[in-house]
């Protein structure tokens, strides 16, 4: 046990603990967020894993996650959107804290994988996470109600 | 078509294969010939239908 | 000391099944569900099969809770439209 796995251990302990109790109980619109933000946590705790195992290639799980995480989010953004239309969350300060937490792990394991092309890789899956989940944020909370809705 | 629409078309195909050949090029684990190969013909057929696409929108 | 990632891992597999059965609501179940997805992937990486855990990440996260969405609609469509008929 390395200090790479016990840091994800702790992301996903503490992280996904919290972000299940968030999706458990409470009000539509702070279930909706807390099931954004265990997307958002666990993709870096997958990139602290594969370093802690030095597996490069299960970047490719954290990939794939940072694309698929805030599309999950958006099909419940469009599909709940007039359950959530009269309850809008805001929750922007969770949303930049853990977009934060993002871009300090792809920082670290870039700073350790060392230029090269997988620390590229990292960069674009952090770019994708980042962005993949202010755009998710921001249409929970109604930021593109001109898109059609049905 | 004139001219310089087509000239536009072009150039905007070329940058999106810049871009998707670039991304490719970063997640592949190997590069040898066959994956530079193969790379540049998918980001070729992507350029093509994303420049196709986006004009279909943006004409909407 | 080297599988407490697993043993974690796996209690918060527990807690989301658990959670995913005990919440009686559709709609908040598929958010539940989804999570449930995730933490599965994660599950299946700390136990080296990340392949699984990417078909599973594929399954989980997205298509499962948009077709549950999506029938959940559809029932509550046909519902009110029969007490329209009647």
């Amino acid at each position: 046990m390395n200090g790479w796995i016990l840091a994800a251990t702790v992301a996903l302990g503490a992280g996904v603990g919290t972000a299940l109790w968030g999706v458990a109980t409470g009000p539509l619109r702070r279930r909706v967020v807390a099931q954004n933000m265990s997307t958002a946590l666990v993709c870096p705790a997958l990139l602290l894993l594969s370093q802690g195992y030095t597996r490069p290639s299960y970047v490719d799980l954290a990939l794939v996650l940072a694309l698929l995480g805030p599309v999950g989010t958006l099909v419940f953004a469009r599909l709940l959107a007039d359950e959530l239309a009269d309850d809008p969350p805001r929750a922007w300060g969770v949303t930049w804290a853990v977009a934060g937490f993002g871009a300090v792990v792809v920082g670290v394991v870039s700073a350790a994988t060392g230029p090269s092309r997988a620390m590229v890789k990292l960069l674009v899956i952090g770019a994708l996470l980042i962005g993949g989940n202010v755009v998710a944020s921001r249409a929970l909370s109604g930021g593109f109600r001109g898109v059609g809705r049905g | 078509m004139n001219r310089r629409t087509t000239l536009l078309i072009a150039a905007e195909a070329l940058a999106w294969w810049c871009a998707l050949a670039a991304l490719w090029l970063v997640l592949i684990s190997t590069v040898d010939t066959l994956e530079l190969v193969v790379g540049a013909s998918a980001a070729g057929v992507a350029a093509l239908a994303a420049t196709a696409a986006r004009r279909v929108v943006s004409a909407r | 000391m080297a599988d407490a990632v697993i043993v974690v891992v796996l209690l918060l597999v527990g807690a989301t099944a658990t959670t995913a059965v005990a919440v009686r609501d559709p709609a908040r179940q598929a958010l539940v569900l989804s999570v449930l997805g995730v933490v599965l992937a994660v599950l299946f990486t700390v136990l080296q099969a990340p392949d699984v855990g990417l078909s599973q990440l594929a399954v989980g996260s997205a298509l499962t809770p948009l077709l549950l969405l999506l029938t959940v609609r559809k029932v509550r469509r046909r519902a009110r439209g029969k007490g329209r008929q009647e």
